[in-house]
């Protein structure tokens, strides 16, 4: 395999690398160039050299800081994130169907006639919204027992759909500290125990898990407890749980020889000795992969929900780098010292993915 | 019966899970027959059904509003993403595709040293890149055209690196074997690696064809002229001078959406079908 001709290897690469130097190689020069000068996007505004300037300005800036323990705090959710959607996986890749099919229909009938008759009967006892969720729990049911995988894959899948728009003024309106659906639950819950319970303020509230630690003045902590950070970490966790990565895990899982499997079953191997010795092992290109992109996406993440649900607040504490440097750039109109910000932001993304590399390499997964 | 227990406690977890993930799709479909005042509200219900929305959307009725027909064409919104999304998924799967075949089955100098250059650019920031990138197209001449909004995502590191993850799991010996049986590196590539890479294929279509059907913030920059406005482009004909139409945006996601969604459920199934058709045994 030694002796490819170096014209084939060109011909396989010709194609993207041609895209990859117009659309990527010379942009990314140009921010490069760009962090040195006054680069701004005031017309009146002669471009300069600076030099360093843009860089020794954000060594000196404090809002660097929190925003950027702002961002490493957010991702502190991506193991649940990739963990989640690896249970999944597995879950929707074995076997979903009952050995007898007359269980299959008993399961299937059963979950559409007993929905279907509380939700007619809550909807005549006036709960209407309740109705509404009970029948949609119904028709899920009968399809997942019906379809097997496929029903709750696309059911999982869903908030990639609704994205935007619909998904975060939904989300807004749960996380509403008074009048939401969360914090009313949870003040139910507790008049259900006779003990009065004030839910957290949510995308109001500046605590944070961590903020029983000694931050500086500037982090604008709350002390401890579930604020803003909190809340767009749960819905980051609910949206890519069921999405791209749980479909990149099915494709790894379909990868696997199936042949790998059964000579282990008839080895008498259990679930857990298969999942560790076959699975996990054959796996490793797409969770290294996975992880590689989760990194990548989650230190320059943050930027829509920021965007449209918090503005970076309550005092800063959602802004994350790749919202700074938006603001900087588009706001501010300064972009040399968002181009000097982001090259910041990838030496880190680098630094950390070549960790990565060098331990994936490690564990074979190269 | 142990083993059926099983099972249906599996249902079970993944019923309660799905219908977490349903929830604002429901919402959604609510909202959408929602008039505009009780848009705010959480009732997945609205008082009474209102399907104006659609009609609105869809040109049939005047809006209430302005007492005129809404100035859009959905159908054309919808046309240009499928246009788009459809091009630029043909294009990722085959440049990402023959790329990752020469960074995993082909031996050469220097092969990581260029890959890891590949990935770095993946890690500078998207909004940064906007800018520049803006510039080249100006050069090119491409700015307000089908081709700017193509090009440039036709091309990626993602999909580069997705797929010869995928490549890099298939045993040496496919390659050895075709060697031996004379098989240029083409035919191999053809006929033995990609109909073995299936799985990685049709997840990297799916989330090339949904991820640009959806994307907004290049759209955004490339579109100045009415025919070439996307779905969420056009979605932003709805926050008008009288405040954001909710209830519109709503009306027209979903019918967006409800394609997409049938789109995903045939493409899925190709997810798991099995592709040890062949192959080297043992």
């Amino acid at each position: 395999m030694k002796r490819r001709q170096p014209l084939v290897v060109g011909l396989f690469l010709a194609p993207n690398l041609a895209g990859f130097l117009v659309f990527t190689l010379v942009p990314v020069a140009l921010t490069f160039a760009g962090s040195f000068t006054n680069w701004s996007l005031r017309p009146a505004l002669p471009l300069e050299f600076v030099g360093l300037q843009n860089y020794s300005r954000l060594i000196h800036d404090r809002s660097f800081y929190l925003y950027l323990y702002n961002t490493a705090y957010l991702m502190l959710a991506l193991p649940l994130a990739i963990g989640g959607a690896l249970f999944l996986a597995v879950l929707l890749h074995g076997n979903l169907n009952f050995r007898h099919a007359r269980n299959r229909a008993r399961a299937t009938w059963a979950s559409a006639l007993v929905s279907a008759l509380s939700a007619a009967a809550l909807w005549f006892a006036g709960s209407e919204n309740l109705a509404c969720v009970v029948a949609a729990l119904g028709a899920l049911g009968t399809l997942g027992f019906a379809l097997g995988s496929t029903a709750y894959r696309t059911t999982f899948y869903l908030p990639n759909f609704t994205a935007g728009a619909a998904t975060i003024l939904l989300w807004t309106q749960l996380y509403n500290p008074n009048v939401g659906l969360i914090n009313q639950g949870i003040a139910r819950v507790g008049g259900f125990f006779g003990v009065a319970v004030t839910g957290p303020g949510w995308l109001t509230s500046t605590r944070s898990l961590l903020g029983f630690l000694p931050w500086p003045e500037w982090f604008n902590n709350g002390g401890f407890g579930v604020g803003a950070r909190e809340a767009i970490m749960l819905m980051g966790i609910w949206a890519a749980i069921g999405g791209n990565n749980l479909i990149l895990f099915l494709a790894g899982l379909s990868n696997i020889p199936p042949e790998l499997n059964e000579a282990a079953e008839i080895d008498g191997a259990g679930g857990w000795q298969r999942f560790r010795h076959i699975t996990w092992p054959q796996l490793a290109p797409t969770t290294f992969f996975i992880v590689i992109i989760s990194l990548i996406a989650g230190l320059q993440g943050g930027f829509e929900q920021a965007r449209m649900m918090t503005n970076g607040g309550p005092a800063g504490t959602t802004t994350t780098l790749s919202y700074y440097i938006y603001l900087q750039g588009f706001e501010r109109l300064d972009l040399g010292y968002g181009s000097a910000v982001a090259w910041m932001l990838f030496l880190l993304v680098f630094g950390l993915t070549a960790l990565q590399w060098r331990r994936g390499a490690r564990d074979g997964a190269d | 019966m142990n083993r059926e227990l099983k099972i249906f406690l599996k249902h079970f977890c993944l019923l309660f899970l799905g219908l977490s993930m349903i929830f604002p799709f429901l919402w959604m479909a609510g909202a959408s027959f929602k008039p505009n005042a009780e848009i705010e509200h959480l009732s997945l219900l609205p008082s009474e059904a209102h399907p104006d929305n659609y009609a609105i959307v869809l040109r049939q009725i005047p809006d209430p509003h302005t007492g005129q027909k809404l100035n859009l064409d959905f159908p054309k919104w919808y046309f240009n993403s499928f246009f788009v999304a459809a091009w630029v998924t043909s294009l990722q799967v085959l440049t990402s595709a023959m790329a990752a075949f020469a960074f995993s089955r082909l031996e050469w100098r220097g092969r990581d040293t260029v890959f890891l250059l590949y990935l770095g650019t993946m890690m500078v920031p998207s909004v940064v890149l906007m800018l520049p990138n803006y510039q080249v197209m100006v050069k090119l001449g491409l700015v307000n055209t089908y081709r700017g909004l193509i090009l440039p995502m036709a091309f990626s590191a993602f999909g580069t690196f997705l797929l010869r993850q995928f490549m890099i799991t298939l045993p040496r010996s496919y390659d050895e074997a075709a060697e031996i049986d004379g098989a240029t590196p083409l035919q191999l590539f053809l006929d033995v690696i990609l109909p073995l890479t299936r799985p990685g294929i049709v997840a990297l279509a799916i989330l090339t064809f949904l991820g640009n059907f959806q994307s907004f913030t290049w759209p955004l920059v490339m579109v100045k002229d009415d025919y070439l406005r996307t779905i969420p482009i056009g979605l932003l004909s709805f926050q008008t001078d009288y405040g954001q139409q909710t209830e519109l945006i709503m009306a027209a996601t979903v019918m967006n959406i409800v394609p997409l969604i049938a789109l995903f459920i045939v493409m899925q199934r190709q997810l798991v079908s099995g592709i040890q058709l062949g192959g080297v045994k043992g």
